[in-house]
Parts: structure tokens; sequence; C-alpha cells
């Protein structure tokens, strides 16, 4: 089985899919609502779409083609709306945050689809332990070769994203003392971590062609690489991200990988070189362990800082293409959290003062379906 | 020679505690010989051996003394009620009206149908106004017990707690009325048939928030140690109890409101240990097995008839109820077949308003009462397989291997 041709899209276009939790009123853990949550949003227009998810407590959220942040931010918000609404009509709360604090995997009911099935089949307790949420971004790119020049050069600034969505510091009602606790999930997958260095689109065919004949995958689907190209929609697709707490930090992440894609292809011009991989895992474990405080090592320059100085860093270099791009505010909300803290802050600060994860996962809820806004003050 | 001091007399002088250890012991064995070979419920075995060993049934136990079986009873219901009032949210209520309506609909339609079914068999109309009122509840026992033991979770069972707790606040209050005009036929002033009425539901709505209050004041003083706290509660809920029935309010209604009003002013939900601690479940065990110990099945001897005429409408009109609004609320027709199911057993409640009926009708108890009582043994027993069924049926039990 052949690849599929890279299909035309839109340069530095976007598009945010975010999977997240349904949850139980009663006792805030995860609750197997998904088939009623769809069943009730069917009837009801939206904008982009709504799914299923592996597990039935979880549901995907996918926005349309979108060129910047105030159109990207408005339909999140009337996804979340929609939703929101379906779950209140159920007793169903629903929330951001990368995992669920005090779920147990194996109370995890698959949803009923073929393919998540065999997903189940061939990974066992790995795909219900997947019960993890994540969100991805695409960029719309001009070819097939400068989408894997994209996903190679936005390969470094992989902490970047890291630290900024990360909101999954608690496990099985445990501190894990990760920041992202929730990429460690996805590291146990056989085919996780990242593409091949190719970069030119014939060659990653031939990977692909060779991969396929040995039978390991049958799609790019069975890759869950950390950034990965999608040739239907003529995409690079961003995987590392949490979920955020808020949609409004889903869209200004967005369009942070927007603007910096946008200084890649336009301002940039260096290629990739193979040996900018030495320091990846490095700097995407002290990512998902630390955070905004973990040490960023330039792979050229071998300079050491820590990962909100080279945001800092970045956001600087990016200002004229985010102007471009309308993202100014979106690029003050990026601010916004190295000054005030991620996800994760947020959530460490509500259990410090709660002392009961319930309590923390409803407030997550009340905050992702706009109930509550977030209160800097605590941080 | 004389039989000497040291040794016990013979034949040996048991007190009825004796057999009723012996028959928790029985009946926790047997509960667990129906969950792993046939499994059914554990309270199925609870209530089938205390209805077997029972003065209804073998005769092994003599009949218990009234005031400390009602005691255990109230107090294990109480620790129920309250337990199903605080995993209740009423806010859910506002957000989709659909559910008041069902609940309003299963509730008129089944005190309609039953009461024109005994209206049908000649049954004097107050008479059966009060059976169509105790016809309303749903067992919370049951229920909860169900869906703790089943670690159930999901639209139906979410709806099951909500429209049980609903429909019990119903059923106790139609049931005063009720009671209420049955005192007025009986002769007494007419003043008493409006105040009656007025003072259980004032005086239980009071202690009710009192209790609400006093909970929110100990949890706050106690913190985070759940453990401790759930002991405090226990105390709380026996206090209430006794004092519900020294003010001659409703032990039901104070609990139950008391339940959902934590929960409501609270808007947070509290996780507790099951039955508020192994105390707790040991009250639930022996207030199943009271319950089997009740059971008074004569009354299928000679009404045997209506006797399952009322079962079946009685379930009718519950499940069609929820059928018919289920597109509305937002459930599958799957889904609202379970709920409908799930909402037909009866059991603690149900009698302990047709006991309170009978001590101040004693016509009732000979003759509607034991109608009723045969219904309740009729439904107490298989009440629990239908709503572990249900809930299966609508998918919200715990994928089990096997």
């Amino acid at each position: 089985m052949s690849l599929m041709p890279f299909a035309p899209s839109r340069p530095l276009s976007i598009g945010v899919e975010l999977e997240l939790q349904l949850l139980s009123c009663n006792d805030y853990n995860l609750a197997s609502s998904a088939p009623d949550v769809l069943r009730r949003v069917e009837k009801r227009a939206h904008p982009g779409e709504i799914k299923p998810e592996m597990t039935r407590s979880m549901i995907e959220i996918n926005t349309s083609v979108q060129q910047e942040y105030t159109g990207l931010v408005e339909e999140l918000r009337a996804l979340r709306d929609v939703v929101s609404e379906a779950g209140r009509f159920l007793n169903v709360a629903v929330a951001g945050g990368g995992t669920h604090p005090f779920q147990h995997w194996s109370e995890q009911k698959i949803f009923d689809a073929p393919r998540f099935h065999h997903l189940s089949e061939l990974y066992g307790y790995l795909a219900k332990q997947f019960t993890i949420f994540g969100q991805h971004v695409h960029i719309g790119c001009p070819g097939p070769d400068e989408a894997l020049h994209l996903m190679h050069m936005l390969s470094r600034y992989i902490p970047h994203f890291i630290a900024l969505s990360a909101s999954s510091p608690f496990v099985q009602g445990h501190d894990t003392g990760f920041a992202s606790a929730r990429l460690n999930s996805v590291f146990s997958f056989p085919l996780s971590g990242r593409a091949p260095f190719v970069l030119r689109w014939d060659e990653f065919e031939r990977f692909f062609g060779k991969m396929t004949g040995t039978g390991v995958v049958e799609s790019m689907k069975d890759f869950y690489w950390d950034i990965r190209p999608k040739p239907e929609f003529g995409t690079i697709e961003v995987r590392v991200c949490d979920t955020p707490l808020t949609v409004e930090i889903a869209a200004a992440i967005a369009c942070y990988i927007q603007a910096m894609s946008r200084y890649i292809m336009v301002e940039q011009r260096t290629p990739p070189e193979e040996d900018d991989y030495l320091v990846y895992t490095f700097n995407r474990f002290q990512a998902c362990r630390f955070g905004l405080e973990g040490v960023f090592i330039d792979p050229r320059t071998h300079e050491q800082r820590s990962i909100r100085e080279d945001i800092t860093d970045m956001l600087a270099r990016i200002a004229d293409h985010a102007r471009e791009l309308h993202a100014v505010e979106a690029m003050e909300h990026v601010r916004d959290i190295l000054r005030a803290g991620n996800g994760t802050s947020w959530l460490r600060q509500s259990y410090a003062r709660e002392h009961n994860l319930a309590d923390v996962m409803q407030l997550q809820a009340e905050l992702w379906m706009g109930k509550q806004v977030m209160n800097w003050k605590f941080f | 020679m004389n039989w000497p001091a040291y040794l016990p007399f013979w034949p040996l002088e048991v007190g009825p505690a004796l057999w009723l250890a012996l028959t928790l012991v029985a009946a926790v064995l047997v509960g667990e010989t129906l969950v792993r070979h046939l499994r059914l419920p554990r309270i199925v075995g609870y209530i089938g051996i205390g209805a077997l060993l029972g003065p209804g049934g073998l005769g092994f136990i003599p009949p218990l003394p009234a005031t400390e079986w009602r005691l255990v009873v109230n107090l294990a219901l109480g620790i129920l009620l309250f337990e199903l009032g605080s995993k209740v949210n009423l806010r859910w209520l506002k957000a989709n009206p659909w559910i008041a309506a069902t609940s309003l609909l299963e509730s008129t339609a089944t005190f309609a149908v039953v009461f024109s079914m005994l209206a049908w068999f000649g049954v004097a109309n107050i008479a059966a106004v009060v059976v169509a009122s105790i016809a309303i509840a749903t067992s919370p026992a049951i229920v909860i017990r169900i869906v703790t033991e089943s670690r159930a979770q999901g639209q139906v069972t979410d709806r099951l707690l909500l429209m049980t707790a609903l429909n019990c606040i119903y059923a106790v209050i139609f049931h005063k009325l009720a009671v209420a005009g049955m005192h007025g036929q009986a002769g007494t002033s007419a003043i008493h048939t409006v105040l009656a009425p007025l003072y259980l539901l004032g005086g239980s709505a009071l202690l009710a928030w009192l209790f609400g209050i006093t909970f929110e004041r100990i949890h706050h003083y106690l913190g985070q140690h759940e453990e401790t706290f759930s002991f405090v509660l226990f105390g709380m809920i026996a206090f209430a109890t006794i004092m519900a029935s020294t003010l001659k309010l409703s032990p039901i209604l104070v609990l139950l409101a008391a339940g959902l009003i934590t929960r409501y002013r609270r808007q947070r939900p509290r996780t507790f240990p099951p039955h508020f601690g192994s105390a707790g479940a040991v009250l639930v065990v022996l207030m199943f097995i009271a319950n089997g110990l009740a059971a008074d099945l004569s009354g299928l001897r000679d009404s045997f008839l209506l006797v399952m005429l009322l079962i079946t409408a009685r379930a009718a009109a519950k499940l069609l109820a929820v059928l018919t609004l289920a597109h509305y609320s937002g459930i599958s027709l799957r889904q609202a077949m379970a709920l409908g199911i799930a909402l037909i057993p009866m059991s603690s409640v149900a009698l302990l308003l047709t006991l309170d009926t009978a001590v101040d009708f004693p016509l009732f108890g000979s003759g509607l009462g034991l109608v009723l009582m045969s219904c309740i043994v009729i439904l107490e027993l298989g009440g629990p397989i239908l709503v572990q069924m249900a809930l299966r049926i609508a998918g919200e039990t715990p994928e089990k291997k096997r």
C-alpha cells in the first residue's frame, strides 16, 4: 500500500484537534458518556467536527481550516459551548488537561467502533492507558518537501510546545512530578518518537513503502510521532501538546506554532541537520519533567538556558510574523503563560488549596466549560 | 444430684438475638454464593434467608420485637437515604427539565394506574389512594445498594438515583395526605387533616435544613480526614433518624432531604466509603435480613390475581412513562428500557409506610395492607435482580473479562 499524494493546502492555514475528558458530575471521575454526548450534539448545528475517541470517556473536537487567531478561537469557543451544553443536559462535565488525575485505566471502556476494537486488541492495556488527552495542531504547507522541511525545523522547538501546554501532573491519584506526564504514556507505543530524517517526499514515500512492506504499519495513522506529515490534508501535525485547560490557551499555542512556522518558512531559511536530533530526547524530557523551568540545549550552539528563556527569545524573533498573521493577542497569551505558569502550575496550586483531586477536577471542568475565569493571582 | 449451677440450664434458653446473629452469618454466606455462582446480587441472599428462616417462612426465628427492628431498619434506611440524597445533583433538573417531566409523568402514571385498578376491584377510594401513593416509591435501599455493588456509572444510573429520590419524596408526601384523608373519614376534625401534613412537611424540612448546616460546620472543622468524618456523619444520621421519629416527623423525608440539601449547598460532590464505613454496611445487611424476616406473603392466598396485576400495572406504568419521554430527555430507547426496569423495585420505604398505616388503621393492615405486603416481598426479592440486569443492559457496569 502506497502513501497518499500530498494534497494542496493553503500555506500557514491552521486547524486544531482537542481531545476532551468527559466526567461524571457525581464524583468527577471519567464517565463513559461519549455515546450520550455525541447523540446529543448530533442535533445541534456547530462548526468543525465532534468525534468519538478510543475510550468512551473521551471526545474529540476538530476545528475547520482557519487562517488566524480570531477565527480559530471563535470556532473553538463555539465547539466548546456545544459540547458543554450537551454535558450539562446529561449531568456530564467536560474538561481539558492532559490526564485525568485519578481515573483507573482498567475501568475505561473502548468506544464501539471497528478501528478502536482493533487497536484495543493489538495494544491490550496500552489502549486503555491511552486515556490521555492531547492537542494536535495542523499547519498547512505549500508542498510535500516544504512540509518535511518544516517538520524537521519545528522538531527543535518541541520542548516549547510541551512546556506551554503542559497540564498533566497527576496520574492515578498522585503527583508524578512531571509537568506533562501524558507524554510518558505515548512513549510506550512502539512507533512513537520522531520521524526519520528524510527531507524529500519521494524519499519519505520510499521509507513508508519499506515500512508497509515489513507489515509493521498500514497507514500514517500507525505512526505516533511527535510531528508527522498528514498528506491527505496537506499539513504537518504537531502532536506533543497536552489539551490545555482553556480553549483560549489552545488557540494561542496553535498560533504560536503558526507564527514560528512562518518565521521558519520565510526568514530562517537554514536547512535542518540530522545532528539537530542529538539533543532531541534530552530537551523533550526536560520539557516533560520540568516544564518551563526545564533546560533547553541549542543543538547548533550547544548553549544551555531555560525553556522559558528560549520561548521569550523566540517570541521576540517571530513578533513581526505574528503581526502579519494577526496573532498579536495570541502572543500576549503566550507571554501570560511564561509569566504566570502553565496548566500544570494551575493544577498544582489548586491541589495545594483544595487537598482533594476530585475538587481540582471539578474546578478544571468549570474552567474549561467557561463558568470560571482562570485566576492568575494564584500563581 | 442437683444440676450444677455453673452449667447452663437444659434445654438452653436463647433469645432471638442469637438466632439473628446466626442468620447474619448464614445470609452473608448465601449472598456470597449467589454472587460467585449465579452472578446475582448479594441482597437477594440477605432478604431471601430472612424470609426463609423467618416467621413467614420456616419459622426458625420468632417475630422480632417491633421496636428493635424498627430502630435497625430506620437507622440503615437513614444511612441509605442520606447516601442517595448526597449523590443526587438537583441542579441537573434545571439543565434538563425533561428529567423532571419524566419523573412527574412516571409517578403520576403509577399512581393513576394503581388507583384505577384498585377502584375497579371495588376498594374504597381513600384506601386506594393510600396504596397508590405507596406504589409510587422505588426502593432507594435496593437502588443504592445495587449501584454501589455493581459500581455502575452513566446516564441510567444517574437518572435512576435522581428519579428514585424524587419519587420517594412524592410517595411520603402523598401518603401523609392520604392518611390525613383517612383520619378525616374516620371522624377526626378537619383542622387536623390540614395541619398534619403541614407539620410533617415543615418540620421535616426544618430538621433536614439544620442537619445540612451542622454537616457543613462539622465538615469545615474536621476537614479532610474522611474516615473520622464518616464516623461523625454516622452519629448525625442516627440522631436525625431518632429525632425525626420522636417528633413524629418522617425519618425518610428528613434524611433524604438532608442528603439533597447538603449536596445542593456544597455544590461539590463528596465521596464517602459505601454506607459511610463498615458499621453502616453491617446495619444495611441487617436491614435487608430484617426486611426478609418481616416478609408476609399471606396476602397471596386470598388476592393472588390482584397482587400480580398490581405488580404488572405498576411496572408497565413506570416503563411506559420513561419510554415516552426518552427521546426528549436525551437517552436512547435501550437506556430508557433499562431505566424503566430499574425503577420497579419496592422495599423498605414502602414497607415502613405500609406498617405505619396499619398501626393507625388495623383494618387496612389485615386487608389491603397484606396485598401490598405481598407486592413488596416479591419486588424486594426480584427488584435487585432487575436493577442489576437493567444496569448491565445499559452497559453501565464495568466490563468484565469472562
